[in-house]
């Protein structure tokens, strides 16, 4: 069975194995080797006899192909209502196929499929909401791409990303020395400003236990500053753990279920050790998707829940601007037109519609603050969702996608968009760069800092 | 002094001015130069491909890439580094420019930060707002050691410090960049002038104060400078020190022109929080930096700190 | 051959049906797997329960969704054809007379002219989701022959019901035509799409429990279908 050197169908377990991979610049012989990549249909089809049970099973055979959720995708909408588009086509031409032909698929097929999964779906599960019989096309996309995953048709970016959570419990390569090393670092950089900031690492039993993006470590520090001082100003007892500190899962986008489990059992295994009251995760969306909705699953708890209470940062912030742990300063509150993204990931898919918005109750003049159309659980994707943000192969694709929100945020007239999420942000940021609208960008952390009101004891000396 | 210095260059043209004082610094006082250059943001989320500073154009990352810059780096400085031998190093990271110079600052713990003017058009509009406050700001902010900067040609016809000029405003931290401008100035055997300006400029609504309050205060300045620097400066002799009235920032360039000094030192004494609010009108150490005619060192709290440990 | 199909045929339809379709609801139940759906339907019954049926009823409701409410044309044919579809068979005094001669039992009975309305609006319906299904180009590209086969015995018993009706042509022959349609439709339903009418309600709750328990539902306010 041929297999390529670096695209083949074993996961990445090694550092050597992962530099391999990120010295093919740009996967030019990735994507070749896949090519001639075989399928390996009769463990395809053994898969799919495995784990696809009543539910998926179902969807695929009651959809009555009526199409009423073309509408409800926007890459349907962006590409001028390609009938290819539609998610129920997405998915019965690609899943459906390979249920119906018993795992006979060949290599083309798969390219195809593979295209399909990562460019033509962010498992944003709009659509969920759109079909009367509950279908969720989201839901089996993502279960495809395991599918794809487990027989090596899967993007170059996607395949390092859950080489990266194998090997180093983190979706870039930062070990925890580094992270616990940057933490540090920034608190020393800020504790002229704030007096008293410290970061508390490994402290058992505090009531906050901070997780993060690895990204923030290794490009956005000061976001990791930023943190620890709106938790010093709160008079918050929180620390981070050395180990499993990594929220997020790009191992899910790929598919990769086994390194799902790894990664976000060393994030819980943190929480045993620790026994911290509540785990709090920075603002990111995928990543709580990962660690506090489907982690539970990956790693086989009854519950459903985290060892502890896992909420979202914009939970924590809401809370702490209610119980006015937080307190703004009313001079300082946003005063241009500003407008809110909402994250599939935890408002779609995790009920935090109104407490965003709360927060802006808070953080917004009065009068600025415009939602967009449609908006909270009916909200678009941000058009990087899934992965698509970092896929190269399908940039031109994911620029594309990007318009829908483009033109969301236009509607709105605001110059400010507020992105509690990685993802969105990155996409946000990245639809500024191509389309030059003329917005800015922001998470949370930076706008609360200017605006919170700093506690006497705080104040620098001098 | 210096024996290690951090050379942050886009390695382009607006870093001509700086480089020419980095190299001719190493070379004067024999001090290793680390010559550090930042490629860029990965534009996408996790993917390898950044937009690269000095061209603008989005390459792929990867080793080879890497060591194709540094060779570029290398090319574009050839001129200067033979005169180095073995005394320089040329590293290039990935990553927003202030924080990779200041991480790179930390693990090598350099003397000396220099940098050239200001990249702002070379930086990726988007990131506009991420590096809020220029990339001067932001490492000078936050350095464990004195950042250098040169931004005009002028400032880079230049053969080693023999005038300094330090600017006081009273404050910590210029208390701090005095202590630093007599260290310099006593090991580089230089003059030294101690500068003052009374700011006038908060009066320019159709207020005039009236002259002789404005002499009371020059008066009341010199002497606190005098009781203030003058027992730092025992056994130093080739020292003034001044203090006029004005717009502070103009003050000092002009008073640097007419003492033809070759070095102003000042505070960077900022909060950067509060920094990032009116970056565009910029503190008095940045009009200085953009209108003298020679290299402007600032030295923040945390060096002045130092600075005051080791006395 | 009338003793026939309202006999033996009868009753097996209706066993088959009835039978077929609770094996259905048996198999889909059984095949639910939690760790596989990451959906904890188990520790967290009232929050499931509560989600299954709000997805179940704001769904059975004319406009009672977005989407629904977004595609009116089509909320309107749907809900015409299957409330046609679902009441006429039960409700029709025809019918009941049988179930009262068979079983001993009947339900109350529609009142002739709406059963009329009712009929007709399948009828037209029908070939409106026909030609929904011919003009738009995202519901061509999905519709397979599978598609109008299972229109096609979906309103088979109410075109010949209409045609008996009416008494158009030979009463008896169609009379015959109609009980065939009508129990193969009963007997195909469990093996076909039209499982539907009992798997909606298994799909529909299913995902309104993932809702319900793991995305949100315990978490605020609940989705707003
Ligand atoms: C309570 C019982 C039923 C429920 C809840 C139900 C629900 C649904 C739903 C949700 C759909 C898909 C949505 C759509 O096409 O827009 C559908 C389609 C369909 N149903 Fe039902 N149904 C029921 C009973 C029936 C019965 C009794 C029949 C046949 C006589 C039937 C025939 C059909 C047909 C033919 C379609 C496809 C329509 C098309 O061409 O788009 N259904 N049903
Ligand atoms: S709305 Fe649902 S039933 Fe209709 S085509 Fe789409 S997935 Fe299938
Ligand atoms: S999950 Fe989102 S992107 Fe994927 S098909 Fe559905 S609506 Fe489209």
């Amino acid at each position: 069975m041929p297999e390529g050197t670096l695209c083949n169908k074993q996961p990445i377990d090694t550092d050597e194995q992962l530099k391999a991979l990120l010295g093919d610049k740009g996967g030019k012989v990735y994507y070749e080797e896949m090519k001639l990549l075989e399928v390996d249909q009769e463990k395809l089809q053994d898969t799919i006899r495995k784990t696809m049970k009543s539910r998926i099973k179902t969807w695929l055979k009651i959809c009555a192909h009526c199409g009423m959720c073309a509408d409800s995708c926007f890459l349907y909408r962006i590409n001028d209502c390609d009938p290819k588009q539609v998610p129920a086509y997405k998915v019965q031409s690609t899943l459906g196929e390979m249920v119906r032909k018993k795992g006979r698929v060949d290599n083309a097929f798969m390219h195809m499929a593979m295209e399909t999964a990562w460019a033509k779906c962010t498992c944003c599960n709009r659509c969920a909401m759109y079909c009367p019989h509950g279908i969720d096309m989201g839901v089996m996309v993502g279960y495809m791409r395991g599918l794809l995953y487990q027989q090596g048709f899967v993007p170059w970016e996607m395949k390092i990303g859950a080489g990266m959570h194998r090997v180093y419990r983190a979706q870039m390569d930062v070990t925890p020395e580094e992270f616990v090393d940057t933490f540090q670092w920034m608190v020393e950089e800020y504790e002229e400003e704030y007096a008293g900031l410290t970061v508390p690492v490994d402290k058992e039993g505090a009531d906050i236990m901070y997780t993060v993006n690895a990204r923030e470590v290794k490009h956005y520090p000061e976001d990791l500053a930023e943190a620890a001082i709106l938790f010093t100003i709160a008079g918050e007892d929180w620390t981070i753990p050395s180990s499993g500190w990594e929220l997020t899962s790009l191992a899910m986008f790929a598919g990769d279920w086994e390194a799902c489990r790894m990664q976000v059992e060393s994030v819980y295994d943190a929480m045993e050790r620790l026994k911290p009251k509540r785990m709090i995760g920075t603002e990111c969306g995928h990543a709580h998707r990962a660690t506090v909705i489907e982690g539970p699953y990956w790693a086989g708890r009854p519950d459903g829940k985290p060892p502890v209470e896992s909420i979202h940062y914009v939970e924590w912030v809401a809370e702490a601007l209610r119980t006015g742990k937080l307190k703004i300063d009313p001079e300082k509150r946003i005063k241009k037109p500003v407008t809110l993204q909402d994250s599939c990931n935890y408002i779609r898919n995790h009920g935090l519609k109104e407490i965003t918005r709360e927060i802006m109750s808070y953080m917004v003049e009065p009068g600025y603050f415009f939602d967009m159309a449609p908006n909270k659980e009916h909200n678009y994707c941000c058009g990087g969702g899934g992965g698509f943000n970092g896929i190269g192969l399908y940039r031109p694709q994911r620029n594309k996608a990007l318009i829908t929100k483009r033109d969301q945020i236009l509607g709105t007239g605001a110059d400010l968009v507020i992105a509690p999420c990685h993802n969105c942000w990155d996409a946000i940021r990245d639809l500024e760069e191509e389309y030059e609208i003329g917005i800015s960008w922001s998470f949370l952390k930076p706008l609360l800092i200017d605006m919170v009101i700093v506690p006497e004891h705080m104040k620098p000396e001098e | 002094m210096f024996n290690k210095i951090l050379f942050a260059t886009s390695a382009t043209e607006a870093c001509d001015h700086a480089a020419r004082v980095a190299f001719a610094m190493a070379e004067k006082y024999n001090a290793h130069l680390e010559i550090f250059h930042v490629l860029g943001l990965p534009t996408r989320a996790y993917s390898q491909v950044v937009i690269e500073v000095k061209t603008r154009e989005r390459i792929e990352i990867d080793e080879g890439y890497c060591d194709w810059v540094k060779e570029e780096v290398r090319m574009y400085y050839e001129r200067f580094l033979e005169k180095l031998g073995d005394r320089y190093a040329i590293e290039v990271a990935i990553g927003v420019t202030h924080r990779e110079i200041l991480r790179t600052a930390r693990n090598t713990n350099p003397d000396l930060i220099v940098m050239g003017g200001s990249t702002h058009h070379l930086e990726d509009s988007a990131y506009r707002q991420l590096i809020t406050g220029s990339t001067f700001q932001r490492v000078s902010g936050a350095a464990h050691c004195p950042v250098l900067v040169v931004t005009r040609p002028a400032a880079s016809f230049w053969g080693g410090f023999s005038k300094i000029v330090v600017g006081t405003d009273f404050s910590e931290s210029a208390d701090a960049a005095v202590d630093y401008g007599i260290k310099l100035a006593r090991s580089l055997d230089c003059e030294l002038s101690l500068f003052h300006a009374v700011d006038i400029s908060g009066l320019a609504m159709g207020q005039v104060m009236i002259q002789d309050d404005i002499e009371e205060k020059l008066r009341v300045a010199r002497k606190k400078m005098r009781y203030r620097y003058l027992p730092k400066l025992e056994g130093f002799t080739d020292y003034s020190i001044d203090a006029w009235e004005g717009i502070p920032y103009m003050e000092i360039v002009k008073y640097t022109r007419e003492k033809q000094a070759d070095l102003v030192i000042m505070a960077h004494h900022a909060r950067r929080f509060e920094e990032k609010k009116d970056a565009r009108m910029g503190s008095n150490l940045e009009q200085v930096i953009v209108r003298a005619g020679c290299p402007v060192l600032s030295i923040n709290r945390t060096v002045g700190r130092q600075v005051d440990a080791e006395k | 051959m009338y003793a026939f199909l309202t006999g033996p045929m009868f009753y097996l339809s209706l066993a088959v049906f009835f039978i077929g379709l609770a094996v259905r609801v048996i198999l889909y139940i059984r095949g639910l797997d939690w760790k596989l759906d990451r959906v904890a339907y188990r520790a967290h019954p009232k929050a499931g329960l509560k989600g299954a049926l709000r997805s179940i009823g704001y769904w059975l409701v004319p406009f009672g969704t977005r989407s629904w409410r977004v595609q009116p044309f089509m909320t309107v044919i749907f809900f015409v054809f299957h409330i046609g579809a679902v009441i006429v068979p039960l409700f029709l005094l025809a019918h009941n007379m049988i179930l009262k001669e068979k079983f001993g039992f009947s339900f109350f009975t529609l009142n002739p002219t709406l059963a009329d309305v009712l009929t007709w609006g399948v009828l037209i319906s029908a070939i409106l989701l026909v030609l929904r299904r011919i003009a738009l180009p995202e519901v061509r590209i999905l519709t397979t022959g599978y598609d109008y086969f299972i229109l096609a015995i979906s309103v088979a018993p109410f075109v010949t019901g209409l045609i008996c009706r009416y008494h158009v042509g030979d009463y008896s022959a169609w009379l015959l035509v109609h009980i065939a349609a009508g129990e193969l439709l009963l007997i195909l339903a469990p093996f076909t799409k039209l499982s539907h009418i009992v798997l909606y309600f298994m799909s529909r709750g299913q995902l309104g429990m993932d809702f319900g328990i793991k995305r949100g539902g315990m978490n605020g306010k609940p989705i707003s279908w």
